[in-house]
C-alpha cells in the first residue's frame, strides 16, 4: 500500500503535476523542489530520530481508563480485604480524619492465570487469558487526589501547570515513521478530565501535539477531499505552501510557522491515507469477532482497539485510547456503586485482550509497548458507611505493561494487606514514565527541551527506570 | 498622559540587560494588530486607507479611540470574560439541558464592556446584582441578569439538585480562578496543599452560596425548570403563575374525578351496561390525562433570567473530606482569611453575597485588580505578566515583571477601574507598537521574548478566524445575537443516554454561536476554542493537521470561499483588480507584483484543471476564484497577527 511506513506520496510528483508546464511563483518553485530534497533536514521536528540506545519497543499504545480504576477490584488481589468485609477501621485514611471507615470486599473473585499464575480479577477474564504477557505494577503512586490534576500527572508528569504530554515527548524524541499520519493520535469519544491538555505539546514544537480522533461517521473531521478536481486541490495547496514558505523565509526565528506549514503536508497525507485506515471493511469476520465488533459499527472500545492496531501498522508512534466508560456518563469513577464495574469491564475486557492477541499473532507485540493505566486507585473502604462505592486513592494503584521489552507474567511491587498503602517497591508516576521511555530507547534524563531558560523533561527532576520490569 | 504614553511600559528590565528593542511596526501592521486586538475583526480596506492617510502624529491614538468606541469591542472583550467564567448555553448536567435564558447574561457582559462599566461595579453586579439598589426598572433587570454569572455554574448528574454541593463547588472554584487567580476547590476536601486556604475558608464561602437560590434548568425525564428569575414585575409574574396553577388544578381535579368514576364502574357487577360505561370512562380518563399533560408541558412564558436570588440564610457545616453526608463543625460565613477577609457581619440579614461582592472589590484586596490587569495585558501581548492567569498562587508561575504588574494594578484602581483606560495605557505605549522583527542578538539571550523587546507574533483564536473569514467573504451578519433556536420546551425529553446536542449555524459573530457545555461545537474544538466545562485562562494554541484539513475541506470554508469569489467578481470586472481586492480583504495589503502574477496564473490554471468536469462556465470561473480565496484564507499571513 502506498504510504505505509514511508513517505509513499511524493510531493515532488504532485508539485510537478501541479505545475503542468506553467509557472507558479517563479523562484519559489525551485525552492519548493529543493526543499523536497532535504525534507528530513534538522529543521523538521518529525524526522525519525535514533533513540539514545537500542530500543525494545518502537511504538506505544496507551489504554487510559478515565475515572480511576480500583486496584483492589482489578489487579491487586487482597484476600484479607475479602475476609474483613464490613469491618470498621480507625483513622487510617492516608489523608487523615477521624471518621471510622468500613472495609468493603470486592464483588469479584480472583483466579490464578497462565503459567505464571498471575492473579487477576474475574472482571477481566479475557485480559487474564493473556496473563503471561502482562507485567503488572501493583505499587504505583501519584501525587494528587483530584481527577484533573491526577490525569494531567499521568499524562505530563506535572499535577500543577500544564506540560507536554508523554505522547508529545515520545514524538519529539523519536519522530515519525509515516508523514501521512500524525505521530501522536488520541482516540477519544470524549476527553478525559484534563481535557485538551492530555494531548498538548505545550512548549514542544506544535508538530508533536496529539491529534484527536472521534469514533464518529468521520473519525477525523474533514478528511475527505471536497474539491472535485484533485489536480486543482494540489495546485491550491501548492499556492498555499508558496505563500507560507515566503512568509516563513522572512521570519526564520518562529518555529510555529514551520509547524503550521508541515501541518498542511500532514493533512494532505491524511486525506490520502486516513479514509483507508478507518475503513474496517477489509478486516475479516474473524478479526471483527475477536474485537467484539459488529460489522459497520464504530461503537465501543472494540473499534478504538482495532483502529489502534491499524494505526500501529501504519507507523503511528504513540496511540492513546481513552476509555470514557460504558455509556458517556459513567466512567470508572464509582463513588456510589461499585456494581457498575461489571458494565465498565465488559466494555473493555474483550477488546483489550483482542488487541494483545492480534498484535501477537501479527508479530507486532514484541515491538509495541501496550500500557494500561488510569489516574489513581480507589479506597479499599466504602466512601460512606452505608454506601457501595469507593473514593479516590492516590496512595497506591495498579497498571500493567505488555509487549515491547517487558517481562510477562510478572506482578511487581505490593501494597499492604488491604491495599491501603504501598508495602514494597513503590513506582511513582515519574518512575513509570522513565521506564516507558527506557523501553523506547530513550534516557529520560537526556530527553530534554530547553524552554524559558532551563531544560525541561517529562520526569521533572525525578524518575528511576524500574529495571525489574525489563525482559 | 501623552508624555507617559510613549514611555516603554516595562520599567527598566530590557534596558538592564541592554536588549535593543525591535524597530516600531509600520502603520499597516499596526492597524491590523489593533483592530483584531480590540474588535476581533480585520480592518476594512477603507479603514486602512484612512489610517495610512492620517497625517497626525497622534493618528494611532485616534485609531484606538475609534476602535474602543466600536460596538464590536464588547463582542471581543466580552468573549475573553466568557472564557474565564466558562460560559455555556446548556446546563452541564448529564442530559445537558438547554438554558434558553443564558444568552441574556452573555449580552450583559458584551454590553458592560462596550459601556466601560467600571470593573468593580461589573463584579458587584455579577455576584450580588439582585441586592444592589437600582435607579430604574431597566437597571434592576440588568442587575438581575448579571447574577447569571453565579447561575451558569455547572449542574451535575441526572437530578442536579442532589448535587448542589458540586454546583456550589463549581461556583467557588470559578470565583477563585476568575476573580482572584486562586484555586479554592481543593479546600473542599482538605486544607489547600500549596496555598494558605484552610477548609474552613471554603465552607465560609460555601455558606454564602448555600444561602443563595439558584435557577434550575432541567432534569432527566422532564423539563421541571424552576426558580428562574422573572424580569417582569413580580406581581405580573405571580398573576400568570397563579392563573396557570388554577387551571392546572382544575384539570387535575377533572382527571381525578373521571379516574375515580372509572374505578367505581369497574367494581360494579359485570353486565353489558357496566362494560360499556367502563369503556366510555376509559376514554374520558385518557382525554383528561392528555388535556392535563399537554397543559402542564406548556407553562406560561414569563420573560426570565437564569439568575440567582436570596435563599434561606444559613451557615454551612464542613463536609468531612468533601462528603456532603458527613458533616463536621459549623463555619460562620465569611471570606478568605489569608487576604484579610473578615466574616459576614452578624447584622447582615441576607446570604452574605452583597458583603462578599464589597470585599472582593475593596481596593485593599490585593488580588482582584492584579488578576484583571494581567488578563488585559495577556490579550494584548499574547502572554500575561503572570503566565498562569488563573493561578497567582504557589502552583502558578511568578510574574516576569512584578513592578509593572503592581503599577498597572494601581493605575487601574486609580482610574476608577476603567478597562478602556487600561487599553489606552497599554496600546499607546511604545512596547505595544514594536514590530515583530527578530533581532538575532536578542534571540540568543531571550528567545521567548520574556523581556518584550519585540511584539510576539500570534495566531488568531477560533472566534477571530471564523469572523475574519465571514468578514472577507462579505457574509458577516453584524447584528447582535439573541436567543438560540432551541426546540420548544414542550418537546424536551433529554436524558443522560440521549443528551441535548446541537450545533446551530449562523452568520453572526462567533460569540453568538450556541455553546454547549458538554459536547463542544466541532469548529471550536478544532481551532482551540474555550472549554466551557471549566475556566479557560489562556487558550491552547496549536497547529494541527485537523486545522489544515478544516481549511482544505470544511463545508463552511468552501461556502465562504464561493461567496468571497462572488464578491470579487461582482466588485471588479478585470482579474488584476480582483486579485488586489482579494489581498486587501484577506490580508489587509495589496499583493506584491510577483504575488499578483502567481494569483492570476493560479486562477487561469484552475479553470483548466476544471475543464474535464461537467459544469457551467460561470461555475468554473467561480470555483477558480474561490480556490484563490481559499489559498489566501489558508495562509500564515491571514491567521497570524504581528
Amino acid at each position: 500500500m502506498a504510504g505505509r511506513g514511508e513517505p509513499g506520496f511524493t510531493r515532488r510528483g504532485a508539485l510537478r503535476s501541479l505545475l503542468g508546464g506553467s509557472l507558479l511563483l517563479p523562484g519559489v518553485l525551485t525552492e519548493l523542489l529543493a526543499a523536497d530534497e532535504d525534507r528530513r533536514t534538522p529543521a523538521d521536528p518529525l524526522r525519525p530520530k535514533a533513540p539514545h540506545f537500542p530500543a525494545r519497543a518502537k511504538r506505544v499504545i496507551l489504554l487510559f481508563m478515565t475515572g480511576g480504576v480500583s486496584h483492589v477490584d482489578s489487579f491487586d488481589f487482597k484476600p484479607k480485604l475479602f475476609a474483613d468485609d464490613g469491618k470498621s477501621l480507625g483513622s487510617v485514611h492516608p489523608q487523615g480524619g477521624k471518621a471510622p471507615r468500613t472495609l468493603m470486599g470486592p464483588s469479584w473473585g480472583f483466579k490464578r492465570w497462565g503459567k505464571s499464575g498471575l492473579e487477576v480479577s474475574d472482571l477481566f477474564q479475557n485480559v487474564a487469558r493473556c496473563a503471561d504477557d502482562l507485567c503488572v505494577i501493583r505499587s504505583l503512586k501519584t501525587d494528587h487526589a483530584n481527577h484533573f490534576e491526577a490525569t494531567l500527572g499521568m499524562h505530563s508528569g506535572s499535577v500543577t501547570v500544564a506540560r507536554p504530554s508523554i505522547g508529545s515527548w515520545v514524538s519529539y524524541g523519536l519522530g515519525s515513521f509515516n508523514r501521512n499520519m500524525p505521530s501522536f493520535i488520541l482516540i477519544a469519544p470524549e476527553l478525559p478530565y484534563a481535557g485538551g491538555l492530555v494531548s498538548s505539546s505545550d512548549f514542544l514544537p506544535g508538530d508533536h501535539r496529539g491529534t484527536r480522533v472521534d469514533p464518529a461517521a468521520e473519525p477525523i473531521p474533514n478528511m475527505t477531499r471536497r474539491l472535485e478536481s484533485p489536480g486543482l486541490q494540489e495546485r491550491e495547496l501548492g499556492l498555499v505552501e508558496a505563500f507560507n514558505r515566503e512568509y516563513l523565509r522572512l521570519r526564520p526565528g518562529d518555529g510555529a510557522l514551520g509547524a503550521r506549514l508541515r501541518s498542511f503536508e500532514s493533512a494532505f497525507g491524511m486525506q490520502r491515507e486516513a479514509p483507508e485506515v478507518f475503513d474496517l471493511t477489509q478486516e475479516s469476520d474473524a478479526t471483527l469477532r475477536l474485537y467484539g465488533l459488529q460489522r459497520g459499527s464504530t461503537k465501543g472500545f472494540g473499534w478504538q482497539c482495532l483502529v489502534a492496531r491499524r494505526l500501529a501498522e501504519r507507523g503511528v508512534r504513540f496511540i492513546e485510547l481513552v476509555d470514557v466508560g460504558a455509556d458517556s456518563n459513567h466512567n470508572w469513577d464509582t463513588h456510589y456503586d461499585m456494581a457498575r464495574y461489571g458494565d465498565l469491564a465488559r466494555n473493555v475486557d474483550l477488546p483489550i485482550a483482542a488487541l494483545l492477541r492480534d498484535l501477537k499473532s501479527r508479530g507486532m507485540l514484541e515491538e509495541t509497548l501496550v500500557v494500561w493505566t488510569t489516574e489513581f486507585g480507589r479506597t479499599p473502604f466504602k466512601e460512606t458507611p452505608d454506601g457501595k462505592g469507593r473514593d479516590h486513592h492516590p496512595a497506591c494503584f495498579s497498571s500493567w505493561l505488555a509487549g515491547g521489552g517487558v517481562k510477562g507474567g510478572l506482578a511487581y511491587g505490593s501494597t499492604d494487606e488491604y491495599g491501603m498503602q504501598i508495602a514494597e517497591a513503590q513506582v511513582h508516576v515519574h518512575d513509570f514514565h522513565a521506564t516507558i521511555l527506557h523501553l523506547l530507547g530513550l534516557d529520560h534524563t537526556r530527553l530534554t527541551y530547553r524552554y524559558s531558560g532551563r531544560d525541561f523533561r517529562l520526569t521533572d527532576v525525578a524518575g528511576k527506570v524500574v529495571g525489574a520490569l525489563l525482559a | 498622559m501623552a508624555a507617559e504614553s510613549h514611555r516603554p511600559l516595562h520599567p527598566g528590565q530590557a534596558q538592564e540587560r541592554r536588549l535593543k528593542p525591535a524597530p516600531p511596526a509600520d502603520r499597516r501592521t499596526l492597524i491590523r494588530r489593533a483592530t483584531f486586538d480590540l474588535t476581533g475583526l480585520p480592518p476594512a480596506p477603507e479603514e486602512i486607507d484612512a489610517f495610512l492617510a492620517d497625517p497626525s502624529p497622534r493618528a494611532f491614538e485616534t485609531l484606538v479611540e475609534r476602535l474602543l468606541a466600536s460596538r464590536h469591542y464588547g463582542e471581543r472583550w466580552g468573549r475573553h470574560w466568557l472564557d474565564v467564567v466558562r460560559y455555556a448555553d446548556t446546563s452541564g448536567c448529564s442530559a445537558d439541558f438547554p438554558v434558553p435564558e443564558a444568552f441574556r447574561y452573555r449580552n450583559y457582559v458584551i454590553d458592560a464592556f462596550n459601556r466601560d462599566k467600571p470593573y468593580d461595579r461589573f463584579l458587584r453586579e455579577q455576584i450580588a446584582g439582585d441586592l444592589l439598589p437600582h435607579a430604574s426598572e431597566s437597571e434592576k433587570v440588568e442587575r438581575l441578569i448579571a447574577t447569571g454569572y453565579i447561575a451558569i455554574s455547572r449542574r451535575f448528574g441526572t437530578t442536579p439538585e442532589n448535587y448542589l454541593h458540586l454546583t456550589i463547588e463549581d461556583t467557588i472554584e470559578n470565583l477563585g480562578r476568575a476573580l482572584l487567580g486562586l484555586g479554592l476547590g481543593c479546600a473542599r476536601c482538605h486544607d489547600h496543599k500549596f496555598d494558605p486556604i484552610p477548609t474552613e475558608d471554603y465552607y465560609a464561602l460555601y455558606g454564602i452560596f448555600r444561602s443563595t437560590r439558584y435557577s434550575w434548568g432541567g432534569y432527566d425525564n422532564g423539563p421541571r425548570r424552576r426558580d428562574l428569575v422573572p424580569l417582569i414585575p413580580q406581581e405580573e409574574a405571580d398573576a400568570l403563575r397563579k392563573e396557570f396553577e388554577e387551571r392546572k388544578s382544575v384539570l387535575e381535579k377533572e382527571l381525578e374525578r373521571v379516574s375515580g368514576e372509572l374505578k367505581a364502574a369497574r367494581k360494579e357487577a359485570p353486565s353489558a351496561a357496566a362494560a360499556k360505561r367502563a369503556k366510555e370512562l376509559e376514554a374520558a380518563v385518557a382525554d383528561a390525562k392528555q388535556a392535563h399533560d399537554r397543559f402542564v408541558r406548556n407553562p406560561p412564558l414569563i420573560e426570565s433570567a437564569y439568575a440567582v436570588a436570596e435563599g434561606k440564610a444559613q451557615e454551612a457545616r464542613v463536609h468531612v473530606r468533601g462528603d456532603p453526608n458527613k458533616l463536621g463543625p459549623e463555619v460562620p460565613r465569611g471570606f478568605l482569611q489569608v487576604l484579610g477577609g473578615p466574616g459576614v457581619p452578624a447584622k447582615a440579614r441576607g446570604s452574605g453575597r452583597l458583603e462578599l461582592a464589597e470585599w472582593l472589590t475593596d481596593p485593599r484586596n490585593p488580588l482582584t485588580a492584579r488578576v484583571m490587569v494581567n488578563r488585559l495585558w495577556q490579550h494584548h501581548f499574547g502572554k500575561g505578566l503572570v503566565a498562569t492567569p488563573n493561578d497567582f498562587g504557589r502552583q502558578g508561575l511568578p510574574p516576569t515583571h512584578p513592578e509593572l504588574l503592581d503599577y498597572l494594578a494601581e493605575r487601574f484602581v486609580e482610574q476608577g477601574w476603567s478597562i478602556k483606560a487600561m487599553h489606552r495605557l497599554i496600546m499607546n505605549s511604545s512596547t505595544y507598537r514594536l514590530s515583530g522583527r527578530d533581532l538575532p542578538e536578542n534571540l540568543e539571550v531571550d528567545p521567548e521574548n520574556a523581556l518584550l523587546w519585540k511584539f510576539s507574533r500570534r495566531r488568531l483564536d477560533a472566534e477571530a478566524v471564523r469572523d475574519a473569514i465571514l468578514a472577507a467573504s462579505g457574509e458577516l451578519d453584524r447584528t447582535m445575537g439573541g436567543a438560540h433556536p432551541f426546540p420548544p420546551q414542550s418537546t424536551w425529553a433529554f436524558v443522560q443516554e440521549r443528551p441535548f446536542a446541537a450545533a446551530y449555524e449562523t452568520r453572526r459573530r462567533s460569540v453568538y454561536v450556541m455553546q454547549p457545555r458538554i459536547k463542544m461545537h466541532p469548529f471550536f474544538q478544532i481551532l482551540d476554542g474555550a472549554d466551557p466545562r471549566s475556566s479557560t485562562g489562556a487558550r491552547l494554541v496549536g497547529h494541527t493537521p485537523l486545522q489544515a484539513l478544516f481549511f482544505m475541506n470544511d463545508p463552511f470554508v468552501h461556502e465562504q470561499a464561493d461567496r468571497f469569489a462572488d464578491r470579487l467578481m461582482g466588485a471588479r470586472p478585470e482579474p488584476g483588480g480582483r486579485v488586489k481586492l482579494a489581498f486587501l480583504l484577506a490580508l489587509g495589503r495589496p499583493p506584491r507584483p510577483e504575488e499578483e502574477r502567481a494569483a492570476l496564473t493560479h486562477v487561469r490554471e484552475a479553470q483548466r484543471d476544471l475543464k474535464e468536469l461537467p459544469m457551467p462556465e460561470e461555475r468554473r470561473l467561480q470555483l477558480a476564484w474561490a480556490s484563490l480565496a481559499r489559498a489566501l484564507l489558508s495562509s500564515h499571513e491571514f491567521i497570524f497577527i504581528e
